[in-house]
């Protein structure tokens, strides 16, 4: 009855985690911008992608170190995040009272000023590079194999490992620890306080911008070296995948998110396991349903409002 | 002073745009006639790759077709629509197509699914429509005036099944893409190959913009097979190659002839050595027409063909050899469908094509590539 527990299994196991990290990557910076801004950045799949080319960039022009790379990505992360912010977001925070800030229609703007951003720098993107995806030099792929046992890893998985690892940490102790992470958690929690008590919203808000932007281009830039496809379109079923995480985390809630995102990737190569990749998706968005149905704030909301 | 010179301002538009009415007539008095044809594809949109190369080597044979000069006083002209890969656009352009009363023929979709879609339009409004790759059996029997220049799932199936089944291969494990074609494809490979007795331990579907095949491959390594078959295109095909070396699976790999591309051997490195496949177009040919076009398409494009190139190449070329056949200049649509269904062994850069007259099913020669040290090389076995 039990015959299915053997190391195929735990390979799946591992297959799974793997794509839930990637997931995971991409939804700490998606989660921190809803949290503080409480609007969804629906160009942060954008982000990533363009993370991705400028890594490929980098690579075929000069070819540095891999950690040469990823410290252009980084820049690159900062100035998308400052640009996106000051041409998606700033436009429509005309107004400072708390009611504008609170109201629905400054959330669908941004909403949808987010999304044409991200379907005009997509299609940019397409128009340039061509919708195929980038041949990526050998040698930088992380995908070197690694057996343990009868078990199979790949480098780039403890990789993404190690970087979301240090990713949440770092973000952690930001927020909690580092008076950049107070504003950001004073303006998240109460907007209108915070500009009472001196704090610098519209610094703080480019902040978190610039903190989110980064980690989705790093993750973009490292997830392209791990699975070896780099297209434009490479943003958009991570991202997709980074939402639902989000929701099911009860969206703020950075850990909730990344636990969410483990749980989709594992539930994901386990549905591929025992009925067909065809139905794992079926299976991650009937996830998402049963989460909201059983917990409406989702597994981490501690806030009163429903998701 | 600023008056005087805004008068001299508008005389000269004036003059130059009396100018221009008279060149237009002039233009017009001396244009040959135009024929069109319309060509739909994807040329935005996560297929826009094939969609651009059909374009390309679809502009090529109509340039050389129109300086050829077999048409005299007339002159083919192609109208361009992008169907982004979306059956609904593929019906709004099948729409548009047919009303323009100048169009005697069509080429496209890329995929079965929006060329069956635009297939039902242009069954109703008998305009003869000739994809160059739509290869799901319902496609040509919708109407008579549907035809198609690729060999069917129904064809290549069999043939790979013999093959694999020749070298030794008992066990099989087949991945497809889950769509129209891919299915066809796995069904028409799985009933050939258990018919000669083979056994097909699992076959795994996945989504369309599926990255991660590591699930499929460990599932598939569990059941052992001597063989792995790839009904999938070669984005995804260097994907599955670059993983099932990872995980450290043995089993031989096959794949349709969808694979074939390029592109493939740049994405997977040198996972995609070992990687057998057919086809019927191979740009190594040492073949004249096939070097020509090569030649011709690599100094147009800066890039080597495909066999999605070469299947576009040879259907624009029936198509005009249709036009020719059926009068030129006063060819109608009723005219070009009754030509195309008449194409017996036309020489293409994808074989010698023939079409069924009865079902309208294309017969061509496939060939056997095997991937090594990361070339396509033609092998026997």
């Amino acid at each position: 009855m039990f015959d299915f527990l053997d190391i195929f299994f735990v390979q799946q196991l591992i297959n799974g985690l793997a794509q839930g990290l990637v997931y995971a990557l991409m939804a700490i910076g998606f989660t921190l911008i809803f949290g503080v801004l409480n609007v969804v950045n629906f160009a942060h799949g954008e982000v990533y992608m363009l993370g991705a080319f400028v890594g490929l960039l980098v690579i075929q022009v000069w070819a540095p170190p891999l950690v040469a790379v990823i410290l252009v990505v980084v820049v690159v992360g900062l100035l998308l995040g400052v640009g996106l912010e000051r041409v998606a977001f700033r436009p429509f925070r005309r107004f400072n009272d708390e009611a504008s800030l609170k109201s629905k229609a400054l959330r669908e703007a941004t909403l949808l000023s987010s999304l044409a951003i991200s379907i005009f720098v997509r299609e940019l993107t397409q128009t340039y590079f061509g919708s195929e995806m980038q041949a990526i030099p050998q040698r930088y792929l992380l995908m070197t194999p690694i057996k343990i046992g009868a078990l199979n890893l790949v480098s780039g998985q403890l990789v993404i490992l190690g970087v979301g690892l240090l990713m949440f940490l770092v973000l952690q102790y930001t927020l909690f620890h580092t008076r950049v992470g107070l504003s950001i958690r004073a303006v998240a929690n109460n907007l209108s306080g915070a500009t009472h008590v001196g704090i610098n919203v519209g610094q703080t808000i480019i902040a978190t911008f610039v903190i989110g932007s980064i980690l989705g281009a790093v993750s973009g830039a490292l997830v392209g070296l791990y699975t070896g496809n780099i297209y434009a379109q490479m943003g958009f079923a991570p991202g997709i995948k980074a939402f639902v995480a989000m929701v099911m985390g009860g969206l703020s809630s950075i850990p909730g998110a990344v636990i969410s995102a483990l749980v989709l990737g594992v539930s994901e190569s386990i549905a591929t396991q025992f009925i067909s990749q065809g139905w794992s998706d079926l299976i991650s968005y009937g996830l998402l349903v049963l989460t909201l149905l059983v917990f409406p704030r989702g597994l981490f909301g501690g806030s009163d409002e429903r998701v | 002073m600023s008056h005087f010179s805004g008068n001299k301002t508008a005389i000269k538009i004036i003059r130059t745009m009396v100018m221009l009415a008279l060149g237009v007539t002039a233009f017009h008095a001396n244009a040959e006639t135009t024929v069109n044809i319309g060509y739909q594809a994807p040329f935005t949109g996560e297929y826009a790759q094939y969609g651009i190369m059909f374009r390309n080597a679809a502009t090529l044979a109509l340039n050389e077709f129109n300086q050829s000069h077999r048409l005299a006083g007339a002159k083919v002209n192609i109208e361009f629509e992008d169907s982004k890969g979306d059956a609904k656009e593929g019906v709004t352009i099948a729409h548009k197509f047919s009303d323009d009363a100048s169009i005697v023929g069509v080429i496209g979709d890329f995929s079965s699914t929006v060329s069956i879609a635009a297939a039902k339009v242009y069954a109703e409004t008998h305009v003869a429509q000739l994809s160059q790759t739509a290869s799901h059996p319902d496609f040509v029997k919708i109407s008579p005036w549907q035809f198609r220049n690729i060999i069917t799932e129904a064809y290549e199936g069999p043939f790979m099944a013999n093959w694999l089944y020749q070298n030794g291969v008992r066990k099989v494990a087949v991945i497809n893409i889950q769509n129209d074609w891919g299915q066809t494809a796995s069904k028409n490979f799985i009933n050939a190959f258990t018919s000669r007795g083979g056994v097909v331990t699992t076959a795994e579907p996945f989504n369309p913009g599926t990255r991660d095949f590591r699930s499929i491959l460990t599932k598939i390594a569990r059941t052992n097979p001597d063989a792995i078959y790839l009904c999938l295109f070669y984005e995804d095909g260097a994907a599955v190659l670059q993983q099932k070396a990872q995980l450290g699976l043995n089993a031989k790999v096959y794949g349709s002839s969808a694979i074939y591309e390029k592109k493939l051997i740049d994405l997977a490195g040198p996972a995609a050595n070992g990687l057998k496949l057919s086809t019927t177009f191979a740009v190594n040919s040492p073949a004249q027409n096939v070097r020509a076009f090569v030649k011709s398409y690599e100094s147009h494009f800066k890039a080597e063909p495909s066999m999605f190139a070469g299947q576009a190449y040879d259907a624009t070329n029936i198509m005009l050899d249709a036009i020719v056949k059926a009068g030129g200049a006063k060819a109608t649509r009723d005219g070009v469908r009754k030509a195309l269904a008449e194409t017996k062994n036309f020489p293409g850069v994808t074989g010698n094509t023939t079409f069924d007259p009865v079902t309208r099913e294309p017969t061509k020669v496939l060939t056997h590539l095997q991937i090594r040290n990361g070339e396509f090389v033609a092998v026997s076995e």
